[in-house]
């Protein structure tokens, strides 16, 4: 809700011209009316309509400005007859007026242009851009008029004034990192994959993952949904990183790395957070030494995402992407408290990006990590994975506390529980199936509907095919041994009870309807924590209430100057997305930080933020100009009884063909905002 | 299958057709300035935009999949009203020189500002000052480019440079070299035949002539097997002057030409009627005991020298294609058939390739565009068998198989045992596999197993597979066992198969003439070939006869099509079938031969005047004819491997530079011309050479001398030597094992 002079944003009329301040109604969107902490917006113009701030805004030359930025955003522009010539027709019409020069006949042929690019434009950009300049011409006739009639200049012509742009798309807008998708989407559509994935990794240095298993948001913001289906964004981000592995070439890296500039970071961890805080500080010229605990680079990505799903051999092309930055990796090297002291006096800056590495409890009676078959899913998902990745097997301890006695995580003929419900719980089902588990059960406390959300529908129904049982509405209660080995589970059974008064529903105990099952193991995979011990104690860094790294959620600097976290340590147990989007903006102020030492956002950052705010996708927009019911392509998955006995990755990808048709169906749906200071 | 309609016709489309590919196939105008058929839809000019009842808006229809029961109309006012304005903004600040554009009365702007009726301008915008850039044999115009970005696209998806790309920046997007300061490219000028206005233009062209007062002479490219369609437009050089040729193009729109074909066809040659030249060599004819003759001679020029050779009981010598036909020979005696399966189009179709034995890249363009076209529209998985890496094809090359020189037995052995693991082979050809010693011919040819299951695996989700042989193979002392082989994989799986020859028309003589083993002995008359006796159409020659591209007649591509050429220069002097006049075979014109040509071996008896050469509207090949496949009997066995021999030190391959094919290319002024032998660094270390020695290559016997080239793109110990200057003999395999002195110069 912002207090606007003036604004045709969305379709809203608010006129507050005349008015006096006290008087003026309030629009109904978040429009950035402050624009940081020591500047305040005249305007906001954008894609879907203009707002005022203020009642001295020139907006002949805000109209001009905005059609200027049309130029500027070469990207995204240039690339069709009516942007390229009537962007800048539109421009110099409107500088011809605003400098005093123009006439009547000026006013028709912006119309008529703006009118035509609006129509035939090959993205939004070109088709929205008239938008806002259209707009101010009907509802400020008069100054324009006068301008023409009096041919003298727009009233603020030759003053300074700062106008600051940003282009953006809905599915953009929508993933946590910010990805340039319509960009790389582009690229599959032109069969430019090297383009392709040099978009990807503008901002998003792990293309192999992230165009394998991330959960997607993006596609919950695709316009295309509008008119049909979302587009199949993240698989069509595997083209260009499979083209550049398959084919052999080097890294495509879409900067150049800058000499070094003789700043140093420490990283902790090499998970997708540590890696991307990793590449692009490298990038920009920083010494970057990254310290891994485990014996393997690239956390929970390659001990807990299981090899079906995301293939060792590709996650690698990712981190060797990033080492060829060139980053520095120390492996097998646990950080201690006394060492993080140090990092501080020997390091510019230290990034903490440790992940989440403890399995949480199930909260049921008798629950003691000595019982035998009472497995954390981290430890057991690491177990499985260092031995299908790296041939790591299980050591003689290992075997007696697990109760196997392979070198490896061998199920056969045994009976598997897990509680959770996120991806997390999805993998250790998936590989207890793998590891020839007689019978695995998935318990969960809420319906199908719910885990589909969490997770995807893929997951599931992949999940279901290989033979997983779900018990839906259901919790363990206690866990039964017999001289510490796990016996069976005593499992409670609940239904959702409607709140009367219309609030959320409520999951009720069904008395009398508990069971008691054996299983040989119990995996809790309801949520993890992060490990923080090596932080010094006198450090006092701030914690969040779930007891993660606090810091603001913009700049990632916890409350210790220097110090920064991302990724699950400070977010919780998220998303790879999640974590490549934090640490991407803390790598930017990190690179500002250590030479300024102060802690700033760029522009470009600062109208990030605006923009997610103000929300660029609108569920309700009516799309014309595309034609609907163009099936969104799936790809081919192994057939079950192939994958089910082994870790071959189970998505197969799009075949070129599929691909190209999906790219067909993308809207290059991107925008400009500009806000004038 | 989609039925739908546009103006009210009923239309179907195939699965991966647009409603513009549907219009067009139907007959139906929908006007563009960005589509170009063999690439994906540019979609920059938006003039194809169409209306669907009940969609509110315009719609593409270049990049538009229909939907069933849609109804499409592509022509209301309001459609036309943005077309116009479409034409309109084309038309801002686009210089007005059509007096001097090359392009002028060919120009699509010019065309459409025409048929849009655009009189006058209403819009305008402030021009730019913008630099003309000399690239080579290229020029680029900036201020007359309409981004339209077909240059780019043909580029990348079809040729594989991935030279050019769009500098984006609105108003002042411009089209730059990729990565570079100038364009460093094969320079197939593929380019400039696809620019709709006067942007990219020949350098050699430019102002040279107005597009209407050339002579279109359709013919066929003579420089590879490929048999590229192309027309030669000629006109007088002055009022009194001579005709010359001044361009070649190409249907752009559907098929390619690489920079030989399209820069190198000023090869033609003059003479006047030497009567005393002409009755030596009827002399030397009638005492030849043979005529040694290149694969560069249509069918019917081959068909009289086989016939001089019955009549005068003499023998003709043709390493190339004697070499051809002893392959194909095994080959048929294993399949059963005469020719080999696949084509150009198979290969642009396939999902799955195989490429062995040759450098394809400047082998044979045409292939290499194929297979691009495969890689990035197909994303066929391609795999490239070879003793040299070859950076022009990394992009669409996903597996480089690198083999040892010389065990190319080994490794289309090796091969076929992993394609064909489950095939249902006879009982001897199974032992055959059963008692390969796949351990040594993994350890000698370097072909691992390991390597073979990634190509198996690789391929496993192919639908169309291709197997491509190069001349490696058909020169190999194997060859005749290499053939087998490779008749077996196609027999027994799902691979068709290309045999990529190496002349333009080296099948056609394969199919034609009766060759002995060439001999050293005197009494060799020489037809563009060495001899005591030279008839040629080069310099040398003791009696000039027509260049191709001053003939008409007919050649066998590497798809098996006879192909009409026709004369684009007149010629004064006298032809072979002058000379074979004199020797008794009575023949009007060299061309009453194309029906006589033997339908034994797949040709068929229709009159050269009968012969079509045209692609349609639709990109269909309606060049001349298909040979008719020929049933041939199947008695080959599959012999035991030889042992692979080994090539130790350094080692050249005979293999041209880009550009260059042979004496033709050789002679044309516009085309670059690199004597040099290329090697790596790691070559020049083991022949302690450096760049720019000239150098002694000893082998076989032979001596050349060259400058040394150091490339940083090749790597190993081979290094290449260029046969187009005609100093060693292209039909020999083409690895020697050789000696390099380096050359003190005082």
């Amino acid at each position: 809700m912002s207090k606007v002079y003036f604004s045709t944003w969305n379709g809203e009329l608010i006129n507050n011209i005349n008015k006096p301040e006290d008087e003026w109604e309030e629009s109904a969107y978040n429009l950035p009316a402050q624009y940081d902490d020591h500047r305040d917006s005249k305007a906001f113009i954008g894609w879907d309509g203009v707002a005022l701030f203020d009642a001295d805004v020139d907006v002949i030359r805000l109209a001009m400005e905005y059609a200027a930025q049309y130029q500027e955003y070469s990207e995204a522009c240039g690339r069709c007859a009516p942007g390229r010539w009537g962007g800048r027709i539109l421009y110099d019409q409107l500088d011809k007026i605003a400098r005093g020069e123009g006439n009547i006949a000026d006013l028709d042929h912006l119309k008529e242009i703006g009118k035509s690019m609006q129509i035939t434009s090959k993205c939004e950009i070109g088709k929205t851009v008239p938008n806002p300049i259209l707009d101010l011409m009907t509802h400020f006739e008069a100054e324009f008029m006068a301008c023409i009639d009096e041919q003298k200049p727009s009233r603020h012509y030759n003053d300074t004034v700062g106008y600051i742009a940003k282009i953006t798309s809905p599915c953009a807008d929508a993933c946590p990192a910010h990805v340039d998708i319509p960009g790389y989407i582009e690229g599959v559509r032109d069969l430019r994959f090297d383009d392709s994935l040099e978009a990807t990794r503008q901002t998003m240095p792990l293309a192999h993952v992230c165009g394998r298993v991330c959960p997607h948001p993006c596609e919950d913001a695709c316009r295309r949904t509008n008119i049909d289906e979302p587009i199949s964004i993240m698989s069509l981000k595997r083209l260009g990183a499979d083209w550049e592995t398959d084919h052999g070439y080097d890294f495509f890296h879409p900067m150049k790395k800058k000499p070094a500039n003789g700043k140093k970071v420490a990283v902790i961890g090499a998970g997708p957070a540590g890696l991307t805080t990793a590449y692009y500080l490298a990038a920009d010229g920083v010494e970057v030494d990254v310290y891994e605990e485990l014996p393997v680079l690239g956390g929970e990505v390659t001990v807990g995402v299981p090899e079906y799903r995301m293939p060792w051999d590709k996650y690698l092309q990712d981190i060797e992407c990033v080492r060829d930055m060139g980053v520095n990796f120390i492996v097998n090297h646990k950080v201690s408290a006394d060492e993080m002291r140090e990092f501080e006096k020997s390091y510019d800056a230290t990034m903490i990006a440790s992940g989440t590495r403890i399995s949480k409890a199930v909260r049921c009676a008798n629950e003691r990590p000595e019982i035998t078959g009472y497995w954390g899913a981290i430890d057991f998902l690491d177990r499985v994975n260092l031995y299908e990745k790296f041939d790591i097997p299980l050591t003689q301890a290992q075997k007696q506390e697990y109760a196997i006695d392979a070198d490896f995580v061998d199920l056969t003929g045994k009976t598997l529980a897990c509680v959770g419900g996120g991806f997390t719980s999805m993998d250790v089902v998936r590989c207890a199936i793998r590891a020839g588990a007689k019978r695995v059960v998935m318990l969960y406390r809420r319906d199908e509907k719910t885990i589909i959300r969490n997770t995807t529908y893929e997951e599931y129904h992949e999940a279901v095919e290989e033979g997983v049982e779900f018990i839906f509405h259901s919790a363990v209660n206690e866990i039964i041994d017999e001289d510490d080995v796990l016996k069976a589970l005593v499992i409670d059974k609940f239904e959702l009870v409607p709140d009367p008064d219309g609030g959320r529903a409520q999951l009720v105990k069904i008395e009398g309807a508990s069971e008691t099952i054996e299983f040989d193991y119990l995996i809790p995979a309801v949520s993890q924590s992060a490990d923080l011990a090596f932080l010094p104690e006198e450090w006092e860094l701030d914690m969040t209430s779930w007891a993660t790294i606090k810091t603001n959620g913009k700049d990632y600097m916890t409350s210790r100057k220097g110090i920064f976290a991302s990724g699950d340590c400070e977010y919780g147990p998220m998303t790879i997305v999640n974590a490549v989007g934090q640490a991407k903006r803390a790598a930017s102020v990190m690179s500002r930080y250590i030479h300024t030492g102060e802690i700033t956002l760029s522009d470009d950052e600062i109208m990030e933020d605006h923009l997610r705010k103000l929300k660029v996708y609108d569920k309700k927009e009516k799309v014309t100009g595309w034609l609907p019911g163009l099936p969104r392509q799936h790809s081919t998955v192994l057939d079950v009884d192939t994958r089910k006995y082994n870790n071959e990755e189970v998505n197969l990808g799009f075949t070129q063909e599929e691909a190209m048709s999906e790219a067909d169906r993308c809207m290059r749906c991107y925008y400009i905002a500009m806000v004038a200071t | 299958m989609i039925n739908f309609t546009i103006d009210g016709i009923s239309v179907e489309a195939q699965k991966g057709e647009t409603i513009l590919t549907v219009a067009r196939k139907n007959d139906i105008y929908i006007p563009t300035m960005c589509y170009i058929s063999k690439t994906t839809p540019c979609a920059s000019c938006r003039m194809c935009v169409v209306e669907a009842e009940g969609v509110e808006g315009f719609i593409l229809s270049c990049n538009t999949p229909p939907t069933e029961g849609i109804e499409i109309t592509t022509n209301t006012s309001a459609l036309e009203n943005e077309r116009v304005n479409i034409m309109k903004l084309y038309d801002v600040n686009h210089p007005l020189e059509c007096g001097v554009c090359d392009k002028s009365g060919e120009c699509d702007l010019q065309n459409k500002t025409l048929e849009f009726g655009v009189s006058q301008q209403n819009f305008s915008a402030r021009d730019q000052s913008r630099k003309i850039e000399d690239w080579g044999l290229i020029n680029y115009d900036p201020s007359l480019c309409i981004l339209c970005e077909k240059c780019v696209h043909v580029c990348n998806e079809v040729i594989g440079d991935d030279a050019i790309e769009v500098k984006f920046g609105g108003y002042s997007s411009t089209i730059i070299p990729k990565n570079n300061d100038t364009l460093d490219c094969t320079f197939c000028g593929e380019c400039i035949a696809v620019c709709p206005v006067g942007a990219l233009v020949s350098s050699d062209f430019k102002y040279s002539a107005n597009a209407w007062e050339l002579s279109r002479v359709p013919a066929t490219c003579t420089h590879c097997s490929a048999g590229c369609s192309l027309e030669y437009e000629t006109r007088h050089s002055g009022i009194n002057g001579a005709d010359s040729i001044y361009r070649v193009k190409n249907n752009y729109e559907f098929v390619n030409l690489c920079g030989a074909g399209r820069f190198g066809f000023d090869f033609n040659n003059q003479a006047e009627k030497d009567e005393a030249a002409f009755n030596k060599a009827v002399e030397a004819i009638k005492s030849a005991k043979a005529i040694r003759f290149s694969s560069m001679i249509t069918n019917e020029e081959a068909h009289i020298l086989e016939l001089l050779r019955e009549k005068l009981g003499l023998k003709l010598f043709n390493e190339d294609a004697r070499k051809f036909q002893e392959f194909m020979t095994a080959y048929s005696s294993v399949s059963g058939k005469l020719h080999h399966s696949g084509s150009l189009d198979a290969i642009k179709q396939t999902d799955a390739a195989i490429i062995i034995g040759s450098r394809i890249a400047t082998d044979n363009p045409a292939v290499r565009y194929a297979l691009t076209t495969a890689s990035k529209h197909n994303g066929a998985k391609i795999v490239y068998a070879h003793p040299m890496e070859d950076t022009l094809v990394q992009n669409i090359v996903t597996q480089f198989m690198k083999y040892e020189v010389g065990t190319e037995e080994g490794v289309i052995a090796v091969l076929a045992d992993a394609i064909l693991q489950d095939a249902d082979l006879s009982e001897d050809e199974r032992s055959f596999f059963d008692d390969l010693d796949l351990g040594y011919l993994y350890a000698e040819s370097n072909i691992g197993d390991e390597e073979l299951r990634d190509m198996m695996q690789s391929f496993k989700r192919a639908k169309n597979r291709v197997l491509i042989l190069g001349n490696d193979l058909m020169a190999h002392e194997r060859a005749v066992n290499i053939a087998k082989l490779a008749a077996l994989i196609e027999k027994y799986s799902d691979f068709s198969l290309v045999v990529v020859p190496s002349e333009v028309n080296t099948i056609g003589v394969s199919l034609i003439n009766t060759l002995d083993k060439d001999e050293d002995i005197i009494d060799v008359v020489g037809y563009n070939a060495k001899g005591n006796f030279a008839i040629s159409c080069f310099e040398y020659a003791n009696l000039s006869v027509p260049a191709l591209n001053s003939q008409e007649g007919t050649f066998v591509n590497i798809d098996n099509r006879v192909l009409p050429t026709n004369v684009a220069l007149s010629f004064d002097g006298y032809t072979l079938n002058d000379l074979a006049v004199a020797c008794g075979i009575s023949s009007e014109n060299t061309i009453d031969y194309t029906k006589e040509l033997n339908p034994n071996r797949g040709f068929k008896n229709i009159e050269f005047d009968n012969l079509e050469n045209f692609l349609t509207p639709y990109g269909e090949d309606e060049r001349g004819y298909l040979l008719d496949e020929v049933v041939c009997e199947a008695d080959g066995t599959i012999e035991e491997l030889d042992d692979l021999p080994e090539f130790n030190g350094t080692v050249i391959y005979h293999s041209n530079p880009v550009l260059q094919f042979n004496t033709y290319t050789n002679n044309s002024k516009q085309l670059e011309k690199d004597r040099t032998l290329r090697g790596s660094a790691q070559f020049a270390a083991a022949a302690r050479i450096s760049d720019g020695d000239t150098v002694e290559i000893s082998f076989d016997g032979e001596t050349v001398i060259r400058n040394f080239k150091l490339e940083t793109d090749l790597k190993g110990t081979i290094a290449l030597n260029p046969t187009f200057d005609s100093v060693v003999d292209a039909s020999k395999y083409r690895f020697e094992k050789s000696k390099i002195v380096r050359v003190i110069n005082e």
